[in-house]
């Protein structure tokens, strides 16, 4: 019975594309860009779109070690139990995709393409990220989310209906793992919420000796410590029509914070007015720090003068004291800056960005992913992942086999994520962006960036029942600077 | 006799309230339907039902859309009022048939209520729909029996709030303990949806309504008395009363009732936040004379204002000659600084459009629209941003918006043909005004600031003298800057 409707179904499929059908040579003109991507094994459905001239799309999947899916309607959307159930009988091997789009009654088949099934898992359980729209100085709906990597669903952790009037930013775990995360929100009852292990507290991180409070921050491995930057934030805004933003930080200093008893570590060498320092992060083994420092200039006159140098600094877990301070890449004696250095999780790699100028990569064109090998020092740009327009915020997976990274390469203003792998030498394959139901009509219509993309291990578990009460009742615990 | 009293009164009430939109206060149909964007796509209609009141919400936006032409808005806003007014009537009819003709006119307050509350320009159409399809939903309610069940979540989740109405008259209608634990009932349906569905919102926005209001945090009294009222409204209509001066009675309660929502409007409506309103949506409709008109006979003291009209001076080409007349509150009432509400900066952005500073304008507009407190888009900032995108060539952004406005009613034709001009310059500069702001926008790129902005428009006019505009605001600008220095 069951072989009766395959071979029954399969019959009204070919009938149902039957009629005159056209073969070019080209590759189908699909979106997003999937062909020749590299996705691993239980990633959700990698639908498509053809051309909208076409009013619709016939799809058949063929694995390399074996299985077959097929799609028809206006968009190429497989289902899910069938996709994943192909991916992973396909691992390390392909799936060819062999597409058909009809259009005044007549088909049209291209060139088959292929895309690749890596044998790297990926064993984290999805994504965080914030959806704001991209823009100037306001802001309306705002929310942290979480997304389902295996599947569409994604679920709000925080959103400012339940804050009105406060901002909210970066969502940070401890290598992905949200038993222990930490979030900010600005405004007039703002904090930051830090949860460890089931137990979460609003954090006033200001303190009389310090700048501000912290923002972009990063946990130790031991969960004691955390290594954030303090960055005042403006904006400006251009006059001609190269590019709208200019973010920059008026001021920015370094410190280290203990979770223990809420204290501030502040180096004098790292809060100094002359010198900005920027989005720190621990190495896996939690010993040094990575930063980023500038000569600092008047802003916004001299905005185009900030440029960061890549510095490294050892830290003592049992002390929270810093040793000697080293510069890793002078990029501003070579007309360069660079920010966001994050060390994979298994130590080889160091991933970061670099522009011409500032700390705010999303904001600058020119904006590169690069890598640099922990093991020889060698960098090098990631052209495989890296195109015209702006890659700015990144990070690993738990495995450190995958990566994540923001781009505006799509409609050079509204931000998406973007996956790749990479293997034992440093490759790094061809990026695919966050699959979606429909994707031309997700992102299309869409008035949101994705910003600061995370992996998280696992679902974030975030009770929103207290939230409004703890915020406005303006109840913190205050952080305080260690003697 | 009676019915025809009761159309003839009705009739009357709905041609008032038509004219007090179309005559009174178009202006508020302007202000409304800037705010939002009615799409005609299952997602924004799925979108809307997310959230309790949804349906409301989305009906009232429907209705919204209708404001983009005077006529339609007031028509819309006459026929709301007359649907609740006549709710109320029959809702009381189920108490009891055989009500007195006199005790018609209280059938009005509730409608009455609405157009005094709806003097807060924060108030949205919402409210009025959900309180009259609750109301409509009482003699539903009275005779349901067990469906009352079902029908609690449901009116609460499409309705909001209001749909207590319904519950409450069901209650007071039955008066036994069975309906009184009707509430007990409705109250558990409620925390159960919080919990289950709206646990991203607070519980008094759950309470108290999500959508009724732009502005999330408010609650204004109106907003409880007004369904409070209404419910004995209803149960007041259904009083037998026999009077022996019947018609002196009804005259009397009908003039206290028009006294009464005279004095309401008077109270409600803000004269200085209608004038301005006023001014903006009639620059945004290109009518600069009638803003001058207007500010010969009143103007109001704010920098809103003074933008405005000296706006409107320049269109006229008084600015120069007439600047003296009418209020100044120095160069911060020439063009204001950015401001971080959705309504303030309107006129500055279209004068930063205007004089060629799309990315300014842009700037505003977005902010504009990002200020937009109930986090709706806005067709009328939505199509200047595509304006500006167009102009600086940043296609993908444009045919982003183009295609969200392309699914609406009013901003469809245009958007159409804009879209039509993503990724040509030659068609951008095929187009007067686009051509215009690209011909006198700077030529070269430097970060733009609010403090050097009469030097950015002494470099756009040295730039080209033809950009008239930038030239007459630099020298007025130096005109006021001096008479605020002289008055310090």
């Amino acid at each position: 019975m069951r072989r009766f409707l395959t071979a029954l179904s399969a019959v009204l499929l070919l009938a149902a594309c039957s009629g005159k059908t056209t073969f070019v040579e080209q590759l189908p003109d699909i979106y997003p860009d999937y062909i020749g991507v590299t996705i691993p094994a239980g990633i959700a459905p990698m639908n498509f779109n053809i051309p909208q001239e076409y009013d619709q799309v016939f799809v058949k999947v063929t694995g390399s070690g074996g299985g077959e899916l097929k799609a028809r309607g206006k968009w190429a959307d497989f289902p899910r139990r069938k996709w994943d159930a192909l991916t992973k009988r396909n691992v390390g091997g392909t799936l060819t995709f062999t597409v058909l789009g009809r259009k005044g009654g007549e088909w049209t088949q291209w060139r088959d393409f292929i895309m690749y099934v890596s044998d790297a898992p990926l064993t984290d359980y999805g994504v965080t990220y914030r959806k704001i729209a991209p823009g100037y100085t306001t802001y309306s709906h705002i929310g942290l989310y979480q997304r389902d990597l295996h599947s569409f669903r994604e679920d709000p952790i925080i959103e400012s209906t339940l804050t009105p009037g406060q901002c909210m930013n970066c969502h940070t775990a401890n290598a992905t793992d949200p038993a222990q995360y930490l979030f900010h929100l600005r405004g007039k009852n703002g904090g930051t919420y830090i949860q460890k292990d089931g137990h979460g507290e609003w954090v006033n991180t200001k303190t009389e000796e310090t700048i501000g409070n912290i923002a972009y921050s990063y946990w130790h491995p031991d969960g004691r410590w955390l290594v954030a930057s303090i960055n005042p934030v403006r904006q400006s805004f251009w006059v001609s029509d190269h590019q709208p933003i200019e973010v920059f930080d008026v001021a920015s200093d370094l410190v280290v914070m203990d979770l223990d008893d809420h204290s501030l570590v502040v180096d004098p060498r790292l809060t100094t007015e002359d010198f900005l320092e920027s989005s720190p992060s621990f190495t896996p083994d939690g010993k040094m720090i990575y930063f980023c420092k500038a000569k600092a200039y008047p802003v916004p006159r001299q905005v185009d003068s900030i440029r960061y140098d890549l510095m490294r600094v050892p830290f003592d877990a049992s002390t929270g004291l810093l040793g000697e301070i080293q510069t890793v890449i002078p990029a501003s004696q070579e007309g360069h800056s660079i920010s966001f250095p994050r060390p994979s999780y298994d130590g080889r790699w160091l991933m970061y960005n670099q522009a011409d100028f500032s700390v705010f990569p999303i904001d600058r064109k020119e904006a590169d992913l690069w890598l640099m090998d922990l093991q020889t020092g060698r960098t090098r740009p990631i052209d495989e992942v890296n195109s015209p327009l702006s890659e700015s915020f990144h990070n690993w997976s738990s495995d450190s086999r995958w990566f994540l990274f923001s781009s505006r390469r799509d409609d050079g203003w509204y931000v998406q994520i973007y996956f790749a792998s990479i293997d034992s030498d440093g490759h790094c394959t061809k990026p695919f962006v966050l699959p979606q139901k429909n994707p031309r009509k997700y992102y299309h219509n869409t008035i949101y960036s994705f910003n600061v993309p995370d992996f998280t291990k696992s679902k974030v578990d975030f009770d929103t029942r207290h939230v409004y009460r703890d915020v406005f009742s303006g109840q913190r615990v205050q952080t305080s600077v260690k003697p | 006799m009676d019915k025809l009293f009761r159309i003839s009164v009705t009739a009357l009430f709905g041609a008032a309230i038509f004219a007090f939109w179309m005559w009174l206060y178009p202006q508020a149909l302007s202000y409304h339907e800037q705010y939002q964007l009615f799409l005609f796509t299952w997602d924004y209609l799925a979108q809307r039902l997310s959230v309790s009141g949804g349906l409301a919400d989305w009906l009232s936006e429907f209705l919204v859309q209708f404001f983009f032409l005077r006529w339609s808005g007031a028509l819309v806003l006459a026929i709301v009022a007359i649907c609740l007014q006549l709710a109320v009537w029959h809702a009381s009819r189920s108490v009891r048939p055989d009500g007195s003709r006199f005790l018609y006119a209280l059938s009005f307050v509730p409608s009455l209520l609405i157009l005094i509350y709806m003097g807060n320009t924060e108030v949205l159409v919402s409210f009025p729909v959900a309180l009259t399809l609750s109301v409509a939903l009482c003699p539903l309610f009275a005779r349901a029996g067990w469906h009352t069940l079902w029908l609690i979540p449901l009116a609460w989740w499409l309705l909001g709030p209001v749909a207590l109405v319904p519950v409450l008259f069901a209650v007071l209608l039955g008066r036994r303990p069975l309906h009184w634990a009707l509430l007990i009932y409705t109250s558990i349906v409620v925390y159960a949806l919080y919990r289950l569905f709206l646990s991203q919102y607070t519980p008094r926005d759950v309470l108290f309504g999500i959508n009724y209001g732009r502005l999330r945090e408010m609650l204004p009294a109106l907003q409880v008395i007004i369904p409070v009222v209404t419910l004995l409204c209803i149960f007041a209509c259904a009083v037998p009363v026999r009077l022996r001066q019947m018609a002196l009675a009804e005259g009397a309660l009908l003039f206290l009732l028009a006294a009464g929502t005279l004095l309401g409007v008077k109270a409600s409506y803000d004269r200085d936040t209608y004038e301005m309103i006023a001014y903006d949506d009639l620059i945004r409709h290109g009518k600069y004379k009638e803003v001058i008109e207007r500010a010969e006979h009143y103007q109001p003291h704010s920098p809103i204002s003074s933008c405005s009209v000296n706006f409107c001076l320049f269109m006229e080409g008084q600015l120069s000659r007439r600047l003296t007349e009418f209020y100044q509150c120095g160069t911060g009432g020439l063009v204001l600084p950015s401001i971080r509400d959705s309504f303030s900066d309107l006129t500055s952005a279209e004068i930063f459009f205007m004089m060629g500073m799309p990315n300014t304008a842009l700037q505003y507009y977005f902010d504009c629209m990002e200020s937009i407190q109930n986090c709706r888009l806005s067709g009328r900032f939505l199509s200047r941003m595509a304006d500006c995108n167009l102009i600086n060539g940043w296609w993908g952004s444009a045919d982003k918006y183009l295609d969200i406005l392309s699914k609406s009613l009013f901003y469809r034709k245009d958007a159409l043909r804009r879209k039509k001009m993503v990724g040509s310059d030659q068609a951008v500069s095929a187009d007067p005004v686009y051509a215009y702001v690209r011909a006198v926008r700077f030529k070269e790129d430097f970060i733009s600031s609010y403090e050097a902005l009469d030097l950015m428009m002494a470099l756009l006019y040295n730039q080209d003298n033809n950009n008239f505009m930038a030239g007459e605001y630099y020298s007025v600008w130096q005109r006021l800057k001096k008479k605020e220095g002289g008055a310090q």
